[in-house]
């Protein structure tokens, strides 16, 4: 029996995020004909404590005999794995919220990043912005969400398309210090800015409000693909008339392989989410790189460069592999925020992005100089 | 928490430098040796471990080996790491502990053992190469493999360039390696495959001489880029007198028939095209004579060169 490892964490604001990564890789294989797949799993908290997230990744491989290992967890972490994945001869798919960029580290063959690309939609959102005519901007987020790599994407994706950023406000990350209000000043000061935010989880739902409380209601707000997060968006309050940005996935998204998803999702009792989504797809590549390995005799670099060409139909839209990252791409939707009759949020896409893979090879050949992030975490596990 | 592993690294100099840095800014470095190296190197590194309180030990030659295995009991490191440590440990020494010492070879294993595989993966035209992770046993580069991290060569690496991406790589790979040792209950490692291994000594005038009867324009350009800057350049003669060729390129163009070796012609930047004995030729841009290192347009405008014979 082939035995699949799963390496689950958990979040403070995301509270289900371990049992919709393990219930989309199981209903994935499932809708994949392969419930006789053995899944194994482990936890490793925030993902940021090395010596637990060693340890439990060791024991998926060397106790449970996984024969294949998946793991939401940043580059930084898959960096302190690299070396027993090697040792061990297996391959380690990587779920990957994208709030990094993937030059910062070099590649290994046996890792390969599934990634819902928070950065490249900050990147994509900030160049919407400047296309919607705002040549000033700011950029917004708090002490958590600006640890990551994205701040860097949002910002160098506006200045080239041709914006400038003219502010910068980073506000706390515990509610008490979580303030938009020094944000009145920055847009009184530069008129027409567009405010380009990275917020997550808590974060966005205490960004909206204080939005709604201090900002003109006409104010642009753009978007990252975690602030179309739809659980948390369903409790947040309708900010303004103008926000919008880039969208990794939403429920609405018309294609056969959404509706399969969100239905065995559902049958389950609970709610499709970015989470479930992200190891739902993991599902068709762990397979797929089971199959080539067998195939290659467990050559790790033959596999890998088959993987490269790999791509197949999800509810996202066509998957297919960056060779020199290692890393999915995926399509990605304009998206707006739009008010349900209660007066919260919802998503309402304007269209699919399809340039994502060539936007995403520019990303990656973005100059990081002396540019890094040391959050250890998974993102949104705090 | 468990306590922080106690690394000490055996090193041959600056290539292990990036790696020391890591290291020690992890807290995982307790001591630096280093084998052979220049003074300049060696006052550097004894400076920065006094600096931060870590013991230091130079062996110049193989004689001063005879102190290690003490220095080492002294200090009672958890690992030993070594990195281009240029003498052979021996079984004495590694009954420290079975599975401390681990060394860090900069190029794929068995494949490419031996004191310089840089030059040889060059010279050899390989598309990549690798950090090879292995216990160490009493031959050199021997040991169990644990890992290998995969390395790309680009086209125009030279010794100089690939040194320095493997350096800054090494580094990655030696602080993975003690993360690794830090906390795993167990470390995976195979036996070297014995039917692939091969040692490659030390080249010698030999393997650094362009033979322009046999060797094809890529063999030729591959080995001078090999040679550059360890060996100044690839060792030919000219006109009866020693030269090395430091950079070059392939020119796919026939040249008829001309003796490999021959100057074709001179090209617009002033290149000088030599015919190689597969049909095509190479552009040697900049050489090394007796009177110094220069471009070819600076050769070209002292002699009358197309038709003169490289050999």
């Amino acid at each position: 029996m082939q035995t699949i490892g799963i390496l689950l964490v958990r979040s403070t604001y995301y509270k289900t995020i371990g049992f919709d990564l393990y219930e989309g890789l199981r209903s994935g294989l499932q809708q994949l004909g392969r419930s006789d797949i053995r899944i194994v799993t482990e936890n490793i908290g925030f993902g940021a404590e090395k010596q637990q997230c060693y340890r439990s990744a060791e024991k998926l491989l060397l106790e449970e005999n996984a024969d294949i290992v998946i793991a939401y967890i940043g580059h930084r972490t898959a960096q302190l794995l690299r070396p027993l994945f090697l040792a061990a001869n297996k391959m380690l798919i990587v779920l990957d919220a994208g709030a990094n960029l993937p030059q910062e580290w070099s590649v290994s063959p046996n890792v390969f990043y599934h990634s819902l690309h928070n950065a490249l939609g900050a990147w994509l959102s900030s160049k919407q912005a400047v296309n919607d005519g705002y040549k000033k901007g700011g950029m917004v987020t708090n002490y958590y969400d600006g640890g990551y790599l994205q701040t860097y994407s949002l910002s160098k994706g506006f200045e080239d398309a041709g914006g400038t950023i003219c502010f910068n406000h980073a506000t706390g990350h515990i509610k008490e210090e979580f303030s938009m209000a020094p944000l009145k000043k920055h847009l009184d000061d530069f008129e027409d800015a567009a405010v380009l935010t990275l917020f997550s989880g808590d974060y966005m739902q205490w960004h909206f409000k204080e939005i709604k409380e201090h900002l003109n209601q006409d104010t642009p707000i753009y978007l990252s693909p975690f602030g179309f997060e739809e659980t948390m968006l369903e409790e947040a309050i309708y900010p303004s008339n103008n926000t919008r940005g880039v969208a990794a996935w939403a429920k609405s998204i018309d294609n056969e392989e959404n509706r399969i998803f969100i239905e065995a999702i559902e049958a389950t009792g609970k709610t499709p989410n970015l989470f479930s989504l992200l190891s739902w797809e993991s599902a068709q590549i762990a397979l797929k790189a089971l199959s080539l390995l067998k195939e290659n005799k467990n050559n790790i670099t033959k596999t890998a460069e088959a993987l490269h060409t790999f791509e197949f139909t999800s509810p996202r839209g066509k998957i297919t592999f960056h060779a020199k990252t290692n890393t999915s791409v995926s399509p990605m939707y304009n998206a707006r925020i739009v008010p349900t009759e209660n007066g919260m949020c919802q998503v309402e896409l304007d269209g699919i992005i399809d340039s994502t893979t060539e936007e995403f090879e520019a990303l990656a050949e973005l100059e990081l100089n002396t540019v890094t992030s040391s959050w250890f975490n998974s993102y949104t596990c705090i | 928490m468990e306590e922080q592993k106690k690394i000490l690294v055996l090193c041959g100099g600056k290539f292990a430098f990036k790696a020391l840095q890591l290291l020690a800014y992890e807290k995982f470095l307790c001591g630096v040796g280093i084998g052979k190296g220049d003074d300049r190197i060696i006052d550097a590194l004894e400076q920065e471990s006094e600096e931060n309180g870590m013991s230091f030990r130079s062996f110049p030659d193989k004689k001063s080996m005879s102190s290690m295995k003490e220095w080492i009991e002294e200090m009672q490191p958890d690992y030993i790491f070594s990195i281009s440590f240029p003498f052979l440990i021996t079984e004495d020494i590694l009954a420290y502990g079975t599975e401390k010492f681990i060394n860090f070879h900069p190029a794929q294993l068995p494949q490419y053992r031996g004191p310089m595989p840089i030059f040889e993966v060059l010279r050899n035209q390989e598309k990549e190469t690798a950090v090879s992770v292995h216990f160490m046993n009493s031959k050199f580069d021997e040991g169990n493999i644990i890992f290998k991290d995969i390395v790309p060569i680009d086209t125009n690496d030279t010794y100089g360039k690939l040194t320095v991406k493997l350096s800054e790589r090494m580094a990655h790979v030696v602080l993975n390696t003690a993360n690794m040792v830090q906390y795993a209950n167990k470390i995976p490692n195979t036996p070297q495959e014995k039917e692939k291994a091969y040692y490659f000594e030390k080249p010698d005038f030999s393997d650094t001489y362009i033979h322009w009867k046999r060797m094809s324009a890529q063999e030729i350009t591959a080995l001078i880029n090999a040679c550059n800057p360890w060996n100044i350049g690839a060792d030919a003669t000219f006109q009866g007198e020693q030269v090395k060729i430091i950079a070059a390129s392939v020119r796919d163009e026939p040249h008829n028939g001309l003796a490999p070796g021959m100057i074709v012609s001179i090209a617009k930047d002033q290149s000088l095209n030599v015919a190689s004995s597969d049909n095509k030729q190479i552009a040697i841009e900049i050489i090394s004579t007796e009177e110094g290192i220069m471009t070819s347009k600076q050769l070209n405008t002292q002699k009358f060169l197309i038709g003169t014979q490289f050999n």
